[in-house]
Parts: structure tokens; sequence; C-alpha cells
């Protein structure tokens, strides 16, 4: 909703003014159980998370709920059980028949028991083109994908990907082993990391408004000229799943809750709840929405030079530069020690390196800001 | 509880009342004797005044004093006390005031004694004129014993003069029967014989008054100023007493003067805003013009101007009214007690009078905004027709430009205009014809991309027709109607058009009937065709992919018959009833799903479909409403009124957010969705002080509604065309205490209103979809329980009065976020029940400063200036209160719209 957005900013500049509220919310705030999750029906790890809600003021908002037992019943009377991966997230990955409904139990370490309405798993049509499109703003990533007669509904989510560089790269390292200078090895290297970023935006679009169903370059995101994302390459994987009309429901009223509230002409906030519903009389909110069926993903790469000139420039190193004043071997201890400024190129002197000229740290180490591990899935250029 | 508050009220405001006795200086009687002994008054008026009184005790023994007065003359008092008595009295240049039966003592010469002009008796004033003329009492005539009335006659001259003066009345000041002065300046009037006030008013003169003592046939003539003076502006009142002896009560008037003393935002008169200076009219929030009458829900007002429906009273959003000032004679709210000719809304009805074209010559008005500007123009065409046309259109465009070059916000552009006028042709003395006509247009973006517009188009045409005295009929014919759009063209795939539309078209016949002298009968019958479409989009432009998509349009029939009686039983009671029965049909062509009897209304419970034709009976609903109050008379200055009313409601706004948008959309009462009805129990006490300079007013209601719309979490509203599935069946009720005060005259004059009310919702326990809130009762959106209005006007000359203005209310409920949890990879908000908490109280204050030109005869035009500043205090009322995830941790804002004091000046002029 940009219109709103600027709505709201015309009223403000024009003569309103906004200013941090801090509610009178009494601490015995509700503690609902969260779960979610969509589970792929052909093998694909599938993660279901189970959580409590907290206050609004708490630090960390993940409480996961640990100790779970997570089953899932199917209609032929088989049961799958989703096993404890890390403290609330319960994992599967089974092969499991589309052509039946199944319930999921959630049983508390408490005893508190919650389940499902049945679900019956959906086979999401599968993503016919992904690509991008440059314009003066940037680029924008789009999917096209046709729905059918049981697929009408989609949501889309994705992960982003992209390498990172940092300003000045530094091929030297103080070892204080040896009290000196040498070549980092590669496992040393801090010029090459690699961002990952899990989107919040929730994407939905029912097919049936196009003709012949054909959803045809939904916008999936959009990546301003400069954006640091398009440094050197970027990844995006979009996962297409196909869900029903009760679940639309529930990802727009979170979508709305998320992202409208507090407009001018902002709907109600509404109560959220889902498919998983306490057993007996437990009168724990419940909020969540689990979705069977297959996801669709497809992964597209963007190198810089598909789309330059990108003119990526992060102000915040505008002053990183290398320093003038070289550092002789004798202050390397004093100079590089603590590891806060780096050995960033050396002073010649005949054939050997005499000194070093320093560079801040922060200018020249990725592992900052991003992480070094190069994700499994990505292929180079 | 309430009665005995009531009861409490009555006892404080008796003590009032006393205290108020007689506290005047000089020789005029000021004070409120609720039956006194007349000895006891004469007391009263022997100590505060000169006069001293003479009788017989047995005279006056039994008389009782029942009276208000304010700085009358003892004359006048005195002739009041006696009208029904046969004591006579008569007062001495010296103050004696002698008082006999029967027979009137002679205890001055008769002013004619020393200046005979032996013309009948009679006595040629122009001699004698005196600072004392006016309240000297001539002898007119000899008593003839022959007759109860006598004849007058005499001439009229002017003071500067000595001319003739034609065309002045002269009138009789009790009996009101009058003349008019000849070419020569002549008249002749026949009154009873007896102390008589005669006055003469010359047009734009001062009024002269002569006190007279009627014995026989005589003559008097008088030399009057003509010198032309500035009156105030003149407020015709229809009856003084009128809040407290109509037999209708939560009746609220507002005329556009008054309106016009009001602080306004961006310098807009505003006639919207000033009804919310009224006990028991509330706003969901600042820039709506939207208004919540006794709990009921913005839409549940009817506004009509004239006879025409607006469906939506706003420009920009709100910040306006959508009707302009200028072509305002008044308006008027009824709260409760609303007539029976009226009807179709559940809360109020909001009748806007617009201004007729004057008769005289052609004249007009205008005003020049920082935002907008106006212009009118009235006057006669011909003997026997008026006109009067108006325009209002609004140059914002710079205000935006000129945040543009501050502030991104995007080729932001905001329109809007309005167009009225009105024809009114009289063939004859006993039929009128009118026309009128209204045209709104608004149109705003935000972005280059995305154009919203929307139109009011109303046009009427009304006959009215006098048989006799007795019984008039007006028959009028018209249609309203009301289009809202939305342009896309992010992407020229997508481009796409928005649009639904309503129209209306009614036929409507009154008839108003006096039966004796204690009915007025009203009745008649009210037609409408409704033709909604709810909601169309359309693929804009070549490339567009957008499949065109149409919510079924809507068509219907509701007829109401009416019929009202006032009557009269006497003095103290005065009753006010009527029935008004609604028949509403919704026709095809339709095609509707047949859900699983007794399931709720879902999409898997549909078990068919069924077709209706075009013209087909798709739903009926029919019922009646009532209306009946009644007022009792504890005096001539108070009285207790009660009243029961039934409405019902056969439209509804579809409305998923707090405020109007224009995004709402209306849908007729279909087979699945049953009119909105409601029942409301009112009781007031009225009372009028200080001879009806002051008004206050004490009203208690209690209302039920049924089959209001709530709606499910994450309905969809716009192109819902199985809206039955998302809206929640919901029953209201509502509960209030108005306490209103009202000073009119006076330098310092103003009001204070003070409301407590309630306003609650529940979802029907039949209603399966969904619970709001567990079914139990949950405050409406607009529940504001405390509320109080202030106007302070202050008049330091004719010319330049101030206006303070305060509000303050609780602030409106709101569904707030309590805790929040991780979903899709981000933080999400989990709320609180619905409206749940609220947020903080509201309070401002208003400063205005109304300027008016000099009153120079010969000046080409009248104009004024107004100025002032809205939000004096600056206080940072928040309209709303909203989170937004930030850095990673969600952050609670509140939104002040106006959160600076905000100058504004206006520059009007008529001609």
């Amino acid at each position: 909703m940009r219109k709103t957005v600027f709505i709201l900013s015309f009223l403000i500049l024009a003569f309103g003014c906004r200013e941090p509220y801090e509610p009178e919310v009494s601490q015995e705030s509700v503690s609902a159980l969260v779960v979610e999750g969509y589970l792929d029906t052909e093998g694909l790890e599938s993660e279901l998370l189970l959580s409590r809600t907290v206050s609004i003021g708490a630090e960390a908002t993940f409480a996961p709920e640990i100790g779970a037992k997570v089953t899932l019943y199917g209609e032929n009377g088989r049961t799958f059980s989703l096993a404890e991966k890390e403290p609330g997230v319960y994992t599967i990955a089974q092969n499991m028949p589309e052509d039946m409904e199944y319930q999921l139990e959630i049983e508390l370490r408490t005893g508190e028991l919650f389940e499902s309405e049945t679900m019956k798993p959906i086979i999401t049509p599968e993503i016919i083109d992904a690509g991008f499109l440059q314009d003066e703003e940037g680029v924008e990533v789009f999917v096209t994908t046709q729905g059918d007669e049981n697929a009408d509904d989609f949501l889309w989510t994705f992960e982003e990907t992209w390498i990172y560089r940092p300003r000045i790269r530094v091929p030297y390292i103080y070892d204080p082993k040896i009290s000196n200078v040498r070549d980092r090895t590669q496992a040393e290297k801090i010029d090459l990391c690699f961002k990952n970023e899990t989107n919040p935006d929730i994407l939905l679009e029912t097919s049936s408004r196009f003709q012949d169903q054909v959803v045809f370059r939904k916008t999936i995101t959009e990546i301003p000229q400069g954006d640091e994302r398009i440094m050197e390459r970027y990844s995006i994987l979009i996962s297409q799943k196909a869900i029903d009309s009760e679940a639309v429901q529930f990802w727009e009223t979170l979508k709305r809750n998320t992202e409208d509230i507090g407009s001018i002409f902002s709907p109600l906030p509404s109560q959220i709840s889902g498919n998983i519903k306490s057993v007996g009389d437990s009168g724990i909110p419940v909020v969540g929405q689990i979705s069977m069926g297959v996801v669709k993903q497809r992964r597209i790469y963007i190198n810089l030079t598909d789309v330059s000139p990108w003119g990526y420039l992060d102000p915040e190193f505008n002053d990183c530069a290398i320093g003038l004043e070289e550092v002789r071997s004798q202050n390397y201890k004093t100079a590089f020690g603590d590891g806060s400024v780096l050995p960033a190129r050396g002073l010649m002197e005949g054939t050997t390196i005499v000194a070093y000229y320093p560079v801040d740290r922060r200018c020249a180490d990725c592992t900052l800001y991003a992480s070094r591990v190069k994700p499994d899935f990505w292929e180079d250029d | 509880m309430i009665r005995i508050f009531t009861a409490g009220l009555l006892v404080l405001f008796c003590l009032v009342s006393s205290s108020l006795f007689a506290q005047q200086t000089a020789d005029r009687i000021t004070g409120f004797f609720p039956g006194v002994a007349f000895e006891r008054f004469m007391e009263k008026v022997e100590e505060e005044t000169t006069y001293r009184f003479y009788y017989k005790e047995e005279d006056i023994r039994e008389l009782t004093v029942n009276i208000q007065a304010d700085s009358s003359k003892l004359e006048e008092v005195l002739s009041q006390i006696f009208l029904n008595s046969d004591l006579k009295f008569t007062i001495s240049q010296s103050g004696e005031v002698f008082i006999s039966k029967g027979q009137k003592l002679t205890v001055d010469f008769p002013n004619t004694f020393f200046n005979q002009s032996g013309q009948g008796g009679g006595s040629g004033e122009f001699s004698q004129q005196d600072e004392f003329v006016r309240n000297r009492r001539y002898t007119i005539g000899v008593p003839s014993g022959e007759g109860r009335t006598a004849k007058i006659q005499g001439q009229i001259l002017s003071l500067e003069n000595g001319k003739p003066i034609d065309g002045a009345i002269v009138y009789e000041k009790l009996s009101q029967t009058q003349t008019i002065t000849d070419q020569e300046g002549r008249y002749v009037l026949t009154l009873p014989k007896g102390n008589q006030t005669l006055l003469v008013q010359n047009i734009g003169g001062y009024t002269e008054q002569r006190l007279i003592d009627l014995q026989g046939d005589g003559e008097l003539n008088m030399s009057i100023g003509e010198g032309v003076f500035s009156l105030n502006e003149v407020v015709v009142r229809s009856g003084a007493l009128s809040n407290v002896s109509r037999p209708e009560m939560g009746v609220q008037s507002m005329t556009v003067q008054q309106m016009r003393k009001l602080p306004a935002v961006m310098g807009e008169v505003d006639i919207l805003k000033g009804l919310l200076t009224m006990p028991g009219v509330n706003t969901a929030g600042e820039a709506s013009v939207g208004f919540n009458v006794r709990g009921g829900a913005a839409d549940q007002n009817l506004i009509l101007f004239d006879q025409s429906t607006l469906f939506n009273p706003s420009h920009l959003f709100g910040f306006f009214s959508a009707v302009n000032s200028d072509m305002v004679q008044g308006v008027e709210l009824y709260k409760a007690g609303i007539p029976a000719s009226l009807g179709g809304r559940l809360s109020s009805v909001l009748q806007v009078t617009p201004k007729q074209g004057r008769t005289d010559k052609i004249g007009g008005s205008g005003g020049i905004g920082p935002l907008t500007s106006r212009l009118s123009i009235d006057g006669p065409i011909g003997q026997k027709t008026t006109f009067i046309v108006g325009a209002r259109m609004t140059y914002s465009d710079w205000l935006l430009d000129y945040l543009e070059e501050n502030a991104d916000i995007g080729a932001s552009r905001a329109f809007f205009a309005d167009f009225n006028g009105t024809i009114e042709h009289r063939f004859d003395e006993k039929n009128i014809l009118r026309f009128t006509g209204y045209y709104s247009e608004d149109e705003f973006q935000f972005d280059p991309d995305t154009v919203y517009s929307y139109s009011n188009q109303n046009f009427a045409l009304s006959w009215t027709h006098y048989f006799n005295y007795q019984l008039e009929a007006t028959f009028s014919a018209g249609q309203d109607a009301y289009d809202f759009q939305v342009q896309g063209e992010d992407n020229p795939l997508n481009s796409y058009q928005y649009n639904f539309d309503i129209r209306q078209r009614f036929l409507k016949a009154q008839f108003r009937q006096e039966k004796g002298q204690r009915h007025i009968f009203t009745y008649g019958i009210h037609s409408i065709w409704y033709d909604l479409n709810p909601g169309e989009i359309a693929p804009f432009g070549a490339e567009s992919i957008v499949i065109p998509d149409q919510v079924a349009s809507e068509k219907a029939l509701e007829t109401s018959l009416f019929f009202g009686d006032e009557f009269e039983i006497n003095d103290q009671w005065t009753v006010s009833g009527g029935v008004r029965y609604n028949l509403y049909g919704y026709f095809g062509p339709q095609t509707l799903p047949v859900y699983a009897p007794g399931e709720p209304f879902l999409a898997e419970n549909i078990t068919g479909e069924k077709t209706y034709n075009s013209g087909e009976l798709v739903q009926s609903y029919h019922g009646p409403e009532f209306r009946i109050s009644g007022r009792y008379a504890i005096n001539n200055w108070s009285s207790i009124k009660a009243g029961v009313n039934t409405m019902r409601q056969n439209i509804h706004l579809m409305s998923n957010s707090s405020v109007i948008t224009p995004t709402d959309t209306w849908k007729l009462s279909d087979a699945f969705i049953a009119p909105q009805r409601g029942i409301q129990y009112a009781l007031g006490y009225f009372q009028n002080l200080k001879n009806n300079t002051l008004e206050f007013s004490a009203e208690v209601y209690y209302r039920t509604m049924e089959n209001l719309l709530d709606y499910r979490s994450g309905a969809t509203i716009v192109l819902n065309d199985r809206i039955e599935q998302d809206v929640l069946i919901t029953q209201g009720k509502a509960y209030g205490l108005e306490l209103y005060l009202k000073k009119s005259q006076g330098k310092l004059n103003g009001s204070l209103a003070y409301t407590y009310s309630r306003s609650l919702l529940q979802t029907d326990p039949s209603e399966r979809k969904e619970k709001i809130n567990r079914s139990e009762w949950y405050p409406s959106n607009f529940d504001q329980p405390h509320n109080a209005n202030l106007v302070l006007n202050y008049e330091l000359s004719r010319r330049f009065n101030t206006t303070l203005a305060g509000k303050y209310s609780t602030g409106r409920p709101v569904t707030l976020p309590i805790s929040k949890f991780q979903y899709a990879g981000s933080e999400r908000v989990f709320f609180s029940d619905r409206n749940a908490m609220r947020i903080p109280d509201y309070f401002r204050l208003d400063l205005s400063i109304n300027l008016e030109g000099n009153h120079k005869v010969n000046k080409i035009a009248h104009s004024s200036w107004s100025l002032g500043v809205y939000n004096i205090l600056g206080r940072d009322n928040p309209y709303s209160i909203y989170y937004v995830p930030e850095g990673g941790k969600l952050q609670g804002y509140q939104l002040a719209i106006f959160a600076e004091p905000i100058p504004f000046i206006t520059y009007n002029f008529r001609f």
C-alpha cells in the first residue's frame, strides 16, 4: 500500500506530526502459541516453527517452544513425526501421497494439545519464467506462472544472497605467532563474503484475476539503482507455493497487520488465528497457518556486468583510505597487534617489503558484515 | 439512577433561578417571580426602585404574580399582571403607582390638557419632540362609552425634513394590528380602548414607540427620525421558546451566522464542523467530516441538502465539508424526534436548508481564503422568479507544490470544486416551483500513477401548492448520484480503472394540514429507486491485461407511507406522533448462491445458485417505524419531553476502517443482509432562563440497534461480490446523557455542551463465521464516553467579535499490539481484543476574530475579515496510533494531524 504511505506523508508534512508512543499495555499480555510451516510432500526438507508471542518491549522475538511432540496424521492411518532439529524448529523430509488429507497434532511438553484443521496438499504449478527487468530506477525481479483449477492462489517467498566485498582488499595479515606480517592463506581471506537475507515480504496473487490464470511478471522484489546487493553477483531463490483461500486470508491478515497499520485509511487491525486450534479448553490463543504441498523454486543470478553502470557506493566507507605513513617492522606489534588496523600495502625497498601502509579493519574486513562461507548452492559465473 | 440525576438537576436549577431575583437598578424591573403574592412583588419593587404603591388591600389580596422580567418597564409588567383581572393602574410622574378596581384613576393631567389642538379631541404632537416622548402616555379622544374599540388616525412626518413618510408600518405591540402609511404619511388604525403601545417602524430607521390611553376616536401625529443606522444581523427566530415548547426533542439547529463565528480550519466555514459543538455529536477524527450521532455509525446519518441526499458530505478526505456555506441558510440536526416524513437512516437526519435568492436586487457574496475561494450570486429574474447560484473551488496545488520543494511527496495533486443553485418561481400566491441542483467534484493523486476522484450529483424539482390556509402540499422528484473512481497506471500491463457509483431517484408527496386549532397533520408517500453499481474494475490502456470484473449491480425500491400528527392537547401537553411504514424490495437481475439452510454464509456451504430475471423480486422487507414524542410544559420556561423512535435503514456503507474513506462502498440490503433496525428512548428536561436568553437542556437516551455490520478479520470490501461471507451480523447499544447550556444574547454569548455516552457492539450470538471478542460487548470505533464543547463569543462591537472554541473528548478506542512474534522471517504483531485500548484524550482550543468592514450605506461591497488560529495550544492530539517495524524492533507512533497552531485568514465580501 504505497498510496497510503503517500497519503500519510502528505498529511504529516502538511499539518501533522508523529511522535514515538509507548502504550500502557498491561504486562499480563497473552502468550499465544505460534505455528509456522509449509510442509513439502515431495521430500524437500521442510521446517515447522513453534514459538510463543513475547511482550512488545522484549529484545528477542523468537521464543522457541521446545520439547513438543509434532505428528502428522494421514487419512490412511500413516503417521509422520517431525523431529526437533534446533530449539523450536521441527523438520520433516518425507515423500507423502498428495491425494489424501492430513491433520497435524502438536503436544506441548506441558501436555497441552493442539491440532490443525484437515489439510489437502496442493501441487504448485511450475514457475514458467523468472527474470529481471532494468529501468532507470533499478532492477525488478519478476516471476511468471499459471494457475490451474487446484492452484489459484499463490504465495511467494524469497531468499537473497549476494557477494559482499570490502572497500579495500587486504592480502596481508599480522601473525602474532611470528610477530610479523605475512600473506593471508585462503582460509584467512577477508575480501570475499556472502550476505544472505530471507525477506519478510508477503507476496500474494490470485491467478483467476488474469486471462487464462496467467500471472505475468509478478514483481517479487525491486532493487534500487546502486544498491549494495548487486555490487558483484546477486542471487535470488524464489519459492512459489500454491495455497488455499483460507490460507490467503491468514497471510493477508498477517500482511495487513504488519504493513498497513497506522496510516490514516488503515483498516482495523484484525485478530489473527489460522488453521490450528487448541484441543479442549486450554484457552491458549494460537496463531498459525500450516499448509501442505509442493514448493516450486527457481534461482536466478544477476551480475554487475548485466546491469552496469550500477553505481554502488556506500558512503559509510567514503573515508576509507590506506594510511600514508608506513609502519616499520619494529612497530608491527603496536600497530597491528590488536587487529583494529590491518597491513594493507607493502613498501618495497628493492625486492623486499620493509614496511606496511595501514588501513582500518572496518574498511577491509567483510566478515564484519557478512559471512565468508560460500553457500552450497552458489554457482560462480 | 438517571432519573435521580435529572431530579437533582431540577432542584439545582430552581435554586439558581430564585437567586436571580430582581437585582436591577433604575426604574426597570428584573426578576423571576414564580407565583409570588402581589404584595410581595410590590415590596420587591419598592425595595429596588423609587416607585411607591397605593392600593386597597382587599383589591389585591388574591392576586399572584407569575412573570419573568428583564429590564422591563413597570407599566408593561403591571399590564401583564393585571391582564385577566379588572384592576387598573396609573403611574404618576413622581413614581406613585395607584391601583384601583374597575375605574382608572386620573392622577396627572392628560398631556393634551395644555396642548389642545381641538381636532376631535385628539392631540397634535409635533411640537413635543423630547427625549421622554417614547415613555409618556398620551390620552387619545374622549371617553364615549359606546363600543369597545376606537379609531386612531394621524400623520407620520420626518423629524429631519418634516416631509410625510410613506410606507412606514404603524402597529400595536400586543395585538399586532397594523397598517402602512400612505403617500401623505397618513394612517388609520382601529384598536381596543384602553392602554396601548403604538409602534412605528420606518424601514431602515428607528422603531418609534408611543404609549397611548385610547379613550375614544382621536388623532396622533408623530415625527420620527429617518436616520439610517446599521442593524445587527437580523436573525429570524420562529418562536423564542422553541426549544422549550416544541414537542420533539433531540433537535439541534444552527444558523450559518453562528457557524461563521466559529474558528475554522484553513478559514473555511464548515457546516458540519459547527455541528460538532453540539452535544451528542462526535467525530472519529479530525480529518473526517463523517460524524457520529448518539453512538451511531457515520453512515447512519441522512444528510439532506434541501431534498437531495448527499452520499459523501466531504471534500479532500474530510478536511472540508462539501457544502458551500454561502449557499446555506441553516442546518437542523434531528438526533431523536425525527419527523415521520423523514427516514431511511438509523441515527439522525441532518437537514441543510439552502439559502433562497433575494427578491429586491441582484447581489452576491464570496470569500477568498488560503486554499479556496467562493462566489455566489442571487437575485430576482423578473417579478416572480428568484435564483441563487454559487461555486467554490480550491487552488491547493500551490501548497502541495510548495511542500514538494521541501519534501518528497511526489507529484501530489488535489482539486475540488462544488457548484449549486436554486431557482424558485412563484406562479401565484398558491403555487411555487423550485429547482435545486448540486454538483461536487474531487480529484487527488499522491503519486503520478494513481488518481482518485469522486463526485456528488444531485437535482430536485419541487412544487408547493397551498390549497387553503389549512392545507399545503409539496410534490418533489429528483435524483441523487455519487460516483467514485480510481485510475492506476503504475505499469501499462496492470493499469486499471476501478469505480463504483450509486444513483437513487425519488418521488415524494407530502401534505401538511392544520385541523382545527390543535392538530397539525403531516402525511404522504416517499419512494426511492436505488440503482447501485457496487464495484467494477476494467483494464486501462491498450496493453493492460487486467481482466474486467464487476460486482453485480443492485436494484431496489423503497417506499414509505407516513402519517404524523402534532396534537396540542392543552397548554401543558403536546404530543407528536407518527408512523412510517417502510416497504423494501430487492430486485433482479441477480444471480445469488443458495446456502445450505441453517448454515452460515460461507463459500463451503453453497449448495446451488439461483437466477432472478430483471425486475423479479428477490427479497422484500417491510415494517413500521414509530415516532412518538410528547411535551409537558411545566410553565412558560420549562418543559419535560419524552420520546420513542424506531428507524430502519436499507442501505449500508461498507467500511473496514475507523473513518469514512473514499473507497468505502455502499451496499443494499439483499437476501442475506437485512435492513438495520434501531429503537431509541429519550427523555429530556428543557428550561429557558433570564428572559429566554439562556437555554438549558438535559437529555438522556438509550438505544439498541440490530443487523449492524462488522467485518471478519481480513475481510475485503472492494470488489467483493459475496460480501455476506465477510460481514458479521452485529448488534449495538448506546446510551448517554447530554447537557447543553446556551446563551444566545448579550456581548458575551456562547454555549457549553457536555455529553456522557457509550456506544457498544456485540457480534450476534447466532453468528457462526467469527465472533469478535468472543461475542462479548465491545466499544465501537467511536465510543468516546466524555465529550465537552465550549464556544465563547465576545462581541466587542458590532464590527468586531472574537470567539474561543474548545473541545475535549475521551480518546477513541483502538486495537493495539500487545505482544509480538516471529513469522515468515519478520517480526509480527499480536493485537489486543478489538477496541480494547484507547488513544490519549483529545483537547483543542481555537480562537478566531471576525472583523466587519464599516457599515456605510453607499459602499459597493461589504466586506469582512476572519482570522484566527486553529489549535492555539499546538497540542498534538493523536489521531491514530500505529506500529512500524523499525531496525528490527517494533516502534509505536502516534500521529497527530493538526499538531501545530494553524493560523488562517479569509476575506469575505457581499454586494
